[in-house]
């Protein structure tokens, strides 16, 4: 076992995932709590779909380099995010459909320019991440968008936990409550671009949801769930990415997202504010009539 | 008695729907203003509209003393994230947060602040526990709590009494009797008409396109309401000949 672990590390580009993947559980857990509390976990998933055409472009025009994906990548974000929500406010469509529908034309159009430019990179490493991919560009663009995902949030926490709290009272005591949102939007494009070579597009907000979705059913404050969450996701990327270097041909992505998937099952059935919480209750009757009634869907 | 706000000339709606036309009324500092409409008659848009949430078709707000830094807000209970991951006393400090910066933490007068609106409101055993786990009652109870830390001159509710037993509703009336003796203006939108009658100074009834103002003597009339579509013939008579039996009057 100890000679398996020292082979695996004596690879350069599995020490390149191993620090990589730490830095991108730093700087995911923050946004996927919000991502789960705003009640945007498939908003965040249509734009991970949403970049692809941007990186594609960014790729056809200037190759595979860390400046053409974050460009290409930031400008089709925030387009279908601004025309998503010009959509939703000027016309009869409500917002998840207007994303729904801007994020497929994207995903269709990247596809398509893709395999109409006879690509250099294998599709399945697009879609589905390369551990192999992680050159120094892309651990300084990691690094970037983690340093400026945790400087944000130390500055917007308050007002992000007021506004996804109470967005009624946080939108009566600020003049200006689109900064957060837009703020919000750009820090979970920048970490989708961060995440986009070791998960790929289709998996990048894998590592944003599940272990932020599995935190919750263990806790009840918001510190605790961005920290049980980045738990979650160093010990998804760490044995995700073993299960993907004993098995060569399994791109990382899905290794990932999978460990994430079987924390989220386990804490669903086991967590605390999971599956189990009704049983335990049916079994010591407590005071606190509103968690069985709102599991339920009913307000006391 | 000072005016803390002046409004002129309201015109309030969506688009081509107007709710009311041309409303003009004076809030004084130490009144309770009841807002009373059926379902649709624009109640929650003239709150959201005083907030500046909603612009006005027309007409205007006037801040005599100029618009407070805070305004004291309770928004219906239906646009409220109860399982939002954090405790009661966070909730109620809420109510101060753009006092405490960025960075700091609550300090011990913030702190003492909490647990006195807590105790006030009747919830203070119940400052660590996670929101999901509150009652309706309990819930709404925090919600008036965080409304006191905000120490607001003007104070907006938008049904507070919703979803509250009856002994919950005596006593967060009787914490808005107070803020009315402490010179705040309190505006809230209310269905219960003893509760009006027996709280409040003065009273807009909306409805039928149409906005009346004046005392609660004046406005909540078994004609007027009648006429502006909040109580039929029948239910008029019933209601305030069952309000006078149980001895109900304005205090003013």
């Amino acid at each position: 076992m100890f000679e398996f672990f020292t082979d695996m590390w004596n690879y350069v580009f599995m020490q390149r995932a191993f620090v990589a993947t730490t830095i991108l559980s730093i700087s995911v857990a923050p946004v996927g709590a919000f991502l789960v509390l705003r009640r945007l976990s498939l908003a965040g998933e249509a734009m991970a779909h949403a970049i692809t055409p941007g990186i594609v472009i960014g790729f056809v025009v200037a190759g595979m380099s860390v400046t053409s994906l974050l460009i290409g990548g930031f400008i089709a974000g925030i387009g279908v995010a601004s025309l998503a929500a010009l959509l939703a406010r000027r016309t009869i469509l409500r917002g998840d459909a207007s994303l729904a529908s801007l994020y497929l034309i994207a995903l269709a159009m990247g596809i398509f320019i893709l395999s109409a430019a006879g690509s250099a990179i294998p599709l399945k490493s697009f879609l589905f991440g390369s551990i192999l991919g992680i050159d120094d560009a892309s651990m300084l663009l990691l690094g970037t968008v983690a340093t400026v995902t945790l400087i944000s949030f130390a500055v917007l926490l308050r007002p992000l936990i007021v506004s996804t709290c109470d967005p009624v009272f946080f939108e009566s005591q600020t003049r200006r409550p689109w900064v957060v949102e837009q703020g919000f939007m750009i820090l979970l494009v920048l970490n989708l671009l961060a995440a986009f070579k070791t998960l790929g597009t289709l998996m990048a907000v894998g590592l944003m949801i599940l272990p932020a979705a599995a935190a919750r059913y263990w806790v009840s404050t918001i510190t605790a769930q961005i920290f049980l969450g980045f738990v979650f996701a160093l010990s998804s990327c760490w044995i995700g990415l073993t299960m993907s270097y004993l098995l060569p041909d399994t791109p990382s992505g899905p290794a990932i997202v999978l460990v994430a998937g079987g924390l989220f099952l386990a804490s669903a059935l086991v967590g605390p504010l999971g599956f189990l919480r009704n049983y335990r209750q049916a079994a010591e009757p407590s005071d606190k009539p509103a968690m069985y009634s709102i599991s339920h869907g009913r307000a006391s | 008695m000072t005016d803390v706000l002046h409004v002129r000339n309201l015109s309030l709606g969506y688009g081509h729907l107007t709710l009311f036309r041309q409303l003009s009324l004076n809030v004084e500092a130490g009144t309770t203003l009841a807002v009373l409409g059926a379902n649709g008659s624009g109640k929650s848009t003239f709150v959201k509209s005083l907030l500046g949430l909603i612009p006005p078709l027309s007409g205007k707000y006037i801040w005599p003393d100029g618009r407070p830094d805070d305004i004291g807000y309770l928004a219906q209970a239906t646009e409220f994230d109860r399982r939002f991951p954090i405790r009661v006393r966070d909730l109620v400090a809420m109510g101060a947060w753009r006092g405490f910066g960025l960075w700091s933490g609550l300090g011990r007068t913030a702190r003492s602040q909490v647990n006195a609106a807590l105790a006030e409101t009747g919830v203070l055993a119940l400052a660590d526990r996670p929101l999901h786990t509150l009652s309706g009652g309990q819930l709404q109870r925090t919600l008036f709590a965080r409304v006191m830390l905000q120490d607001a001159p003007i104070i907006l509710l938008d049904e507070p009494f919703t979803a509250v037993d009856q002994n919950t509703e005596a006593h967060l009336t009787s914490i808005i009797d107070q803020w009315r003796h402490e010179n705040r203006a309190v505006i809230m939108v209310v269905h219960d008409l003893s509760t009006i009658l027996d709280h409040c100074s003065h009273a807009l009834l909306l409805g039928g396109g149409e906005a009346t103002h004046g005392t609660v003597q004046d406005v909540v009339v078994p004609e007027r309401l009648v006429a502006q579509g909040y109580l039929s013939q029948g239910q008029a008579s019933w209601m305030f000949r069952d309000l006078s039996s149980c001895g109900v009057q304005s205090h003013v």
